[in-house]
């Protein structure tokens, strides 16, 4: 008994520690692009970039009932370094002021626009445009949520590219040059996605980062070091290996007609972009067609954390909820041509989506088994050490990314205090964020059983559109 | 098993502390080499001010071989900021110290940034000697130093270079687009005509799209004889595409009249823009037929077109407007003149 007992932890330890190592490859992946940009650095010697060569960019912003920041959202978004963009902001049915203040404030006026419907929207009822400021536009819409709106602003947009912004995002002014460059320097590109960091703690003025800083209280510490451990360079990694399923929808930029030819964004929920990152995977490799998916990981789009844990849980269910549903809607992608179809749809199926019920597992069995006198002590104690140190180290090596290319933290005491929150990070925190990813996916599995056979069919919401 | 377990922890462990150690010692390492740069950089920047207008008189301490990159690119930097006389004086003093050489010789170096200091010394010195090696390495794979080792060259015999590198620019994809346009447009259109129209009569594909974009850097009436020539003897869409683009004078018009019934959509579009540059009221039949395309992007180049067209009145086009059968022609032909109201 005590043997099968351990060998059933032996797989348990071999999943985690199998998890972990492929994050450390994912990182050792990412270490040439970033080694390529630290090289580009000694070009700065080099004429500029041309700016009339740039693609125009549509930036696209759903708002619902945000009264209170849009106006804020829209002057910072006025201020982006670069040469032509548009502005269109899509009022998602509010049902407080925001379409009041933005019409107080960018002096808006109907305007007799030919609103082309090549995404199935729901009703728009007027189309505004700025008198102060002509690249701003509004759409005011019935509300369908955050994809439904996004799919408003796309068919309301005039250029050939556009990027999808979270009206809470605080970009930087290059933010938008910077995650547009790979459409100018490489023909080929279908999408690129900005590396999202966490603005909590930082210095805000007029809606923008304007002095980096660590979050004071433990939990936002704990979150900047998760976002390290899982984000910039878990994301530039996969980019490299040609296998980019996963796209924030803080801030990236597509291809409008690749993505219209796919049908638009579909899911209403956290993870929007990911489904339609899978989805266009899926359409331009079934054709066979060469396309890149770039990563830009100082294109920065600065978020606020959730400051409570029941803010947190919340994010987690709901994210992963949204990735259970963005895998199984794609689920041809599997095996597809190409790397993301081969490998990162399997990767992301077996570790990310379905990895935390496995480490949960995992946890709970060992407890038991000692519990049960099936297993020593010794043994409980050097599984667990093993989880924290297998999770520390993703992190330092994620830490070591960071100090080698962007060092937004130089200074020794952020060290110091980044280091901190590896340590704690991989102390609990990991594992409690990993049962919060068991519970977004139980619910994912529940909405299932529960959907009628016409939901099914399609692609499931939530209960209430939110953006 | 507790072994096994033992030894997972242990090696990871192991690992995340060698990783943390890492990171310090590149701190500390990184902290020390510009503690020391801050002293000697404040000495190298007068020298090269100094340098800019004498250099027989600028003075330089001996540079050791791990501060050269640094200096080097200091004085990348300067050639870049200095015009005329200047340059060449810094050349000089480059030379006068020995400078010269240890710069070429980091071209052969394996580190990639190493690479581009030496690179970017040697299109700077216009350094004629280094020609053949830079030749080579534009032709190598590696995006990054092929180009700057193509603008090395450019830098050291604009012309020539560009005869040599007319074959690569439609092929390297790779090379950043938005670089070569600011360098076209820095050189200037007596310079790039030349290897533009050699790049356009190859009609390279892959790649016209790219000399298309590069071609309005050029002299335009120059550019206009070559590829109004293919729009009588090409069917290629994209060929068709980039000549329309180049139809100025009435009596090309013809042309874009065959385009306006093209099959791919791009040329109709490109067909009417013509038509709104260079038409005047008698092209308005066409263009309201254009006005119903199915393309979106038809429609709406065609209503901004109708709004350009020479002799034709706001008033007569509120008219079509009001009198248009077809509502989608109706509804954009309103939009372009609500715009041009706006502009």
């Amino acid at each position: 008994m005590s043997t099968a007992a351990h060998a059933i932890a032996w797989l348990f330890l071999g999943f985690l520690a199998a998890t972990h190592l492929i994050q450390l490859a994912v990182h050792f992946a990412a270490l040439r692009p970033l080694k390529r940009k630290v090289t580009l650095r000694a070009l700065q010697d080099l004429p500029p970039a041309y700016k009339g060569f740039e693609l125009p960019v549509s930036l696209v912003v759903p708002a619902l009932d945000q009264e209170a920041t849009i106006v804020d959202t829209v002057r910072a978004l006025l201020q982006l370094d670069y040469p032509e963009f548009e502005i269109v902001v899509i009022n998602d049915g509010s049902t407080d002021g925001t379409l009041a203040a933005l019409q107080d404030t960018f002096d808006l006026e109907p305007f007799p626009e030919v609103y082309w419907r090549r995404l199935a929207t729901r009703q728009v009822r007027a189309i505004y445009r700025s008198r102060m400021h002509p690249r701003v536009r509004v759409i005011d819409k019935d509300n369908g949520g955050r994809g439904d709106a996004l799919n408003a602003g796309i068919n309301a947009s005039r250029y050939p590219l556009f990027c999808a912004v979270d009206a809470q995002a605080l970009l930087h002014r290059d933010s938008l040059r910077r995650a547009a460059e790979p459409f100018v320097e490489d023909p080929f590109t279908l999408a690129s996605g900005a590396a999202i960091r966490l603005a909590n703690g930082c210095s805000i003025a007029d809606n923008r980062v304007v002095g980096v800083e660590l979050p004071r209280g433990m939990l936002g510490l704990l979150q900047v070091s998760e976002y390290l451990r899982t984000y910039p360079f878990a994301r530039l990694g996969w980019a490299e290996m040609r296998g980019a399923l996963v796209m924030s929808g803080a801030m990236a930029i597509f291809r409008k007609d690749a993505v219209v030819e796919a049908g638009g964004f579909k899911l209403e929920t956290l993870g929007a972009a990911t489904e339609l990152m899978m989805r266009l995977h899926r359409l331009l490799s079934g054709r066979g067609e060469h396309y890149t998916v770039h990563f830009v990981p100082d294109a920065v789009s600065w978020s606020i954390a959730p400051e409570t844990f029941a803010a947190l849980q919340r994010q987690h269910i709901r994210r992963h909820w949204g990735l259970a549903a963005s895998l199984h809607a794609n689920s041809q992608l599997l095996g597809s041509r190409g790397a993301a179809g081969m490998i990162a749809y399997a990767h992301l199926a077996v570790f990310e989506c379905y990895g935390p019920l496995v480490e949960i597992a995992g946890y709970a069995f060992v407890l038991a088994m000692y519990g049960f006198g099936l297993v020593s002590g010794g043994f409980l104690a050097a599984y667990l050490a093993a989880s924290f140190a297998l999770g520390f180290m993703v992190s330092a090596s994620a830490l070591l990314l960071e100090e080698y290319s962007f060092r937004l933290y130089p200074r020794a005491d952020q060290l110091a205090r980044l280091i901190l929150g590896a340590v704690v990070e991989n102390l609990g925190y990991r594992q409690l964020v990993a049962f919060w990813r068991c519970v977004g996916l139980a619910r994912w599995i529940q909405s299932r059983i529960a959907a009628s056979p016409e939901q099914l069919r399609g692609i499931p919401g939530s209960d209430r559109p939110r953006l | 098993m507790l072994l096994f377990a033992e030894l997972i922890a242990t090696g990871a462990l192991a690992a995340a502390l060698l990783l943390i150690g890492t990171i310090m010692a590149v701190r500390a390492l990184r902290r020390w080499r510009h503690a020391r740069l801050r002293r000697v950089e404040e000495q190298w920047r007068g020298a090269l001010q100094q340098a800019a207008e004498d250099p027989h008189a600028a003075r330089l301490e001996p540079i050791v071989a791990l501060d050269l990159p640094y200096f080097l690119a200091l004085w990348n930097h300067s050639q870049e900021v200095q015009s005329g006389e200047g340059v060449n004086r810094l050349g000089t003093f480059l030379g006068l110290h020995g400078l010269d050489a240890r710069a070429l010789h980091l071209m052969g170096r394996r580190s990639a940034r190493l690479r581009i200091i030496g690179i970017n010394a040697a299109g700077h010195l216009r350094e004629a000697s280094a020609w053949a090696r830079l030749e080579k390495i534009s032709q190598q794979r590696d995006p990054v130093t092929s180009f700057a080792a193509a603008l090395a060259l450019i830098r050291i015999d604009s012309r020539r270079a560009l005869d040599l590198l007319a074959a690569s620019i439609p092929e390297r994809a790779d090379w950043p687009l938005a670089r070569l346009a600011s360098l076209f447009e820095s050189l200037g259109p007596a310079v790039v005509t030349a290897p533009i129209v050699a790049m356009l009569l190859r009609r390279p594909r892959p790649g016209l799209d790219r000399v298309g974009k590069l071609a309005r850097f050029g002299y335009r009436e120059r550019i206009a004889t070559i590829v109004l020539g293919w729009l009588g003897s090409s069917t290629d869409p994209e060929v068709i595409t980039v000549a329309l683009d180049y139809v100025d004078h009435r009596s090309d018009l013809p042309w874009a009249h065959g385009a306006a019934g093209h099959a791919e959509w791009r040329v109709r579009l490109a067909a009417a823009r013509a038509l709104g540059r260079v038409g005047g009221r008698e092209e308005l039949a066409r263009l309201l037929e254009l006005l119903r395309d199915p393309v979106w992007w038809v429609r709406y180049h065609s209503a901004q077109a109708l709004t350009r067209l020479e002799g034709l009145e706001p008033f007569e086009l509120e008219n079509l407007r009001e009198n248009a059968r077809d509502a989608f022609a109706a509804d954009m032909l309103g939009q372009a003149l609500a715009e041009r109201r706006w502009t």
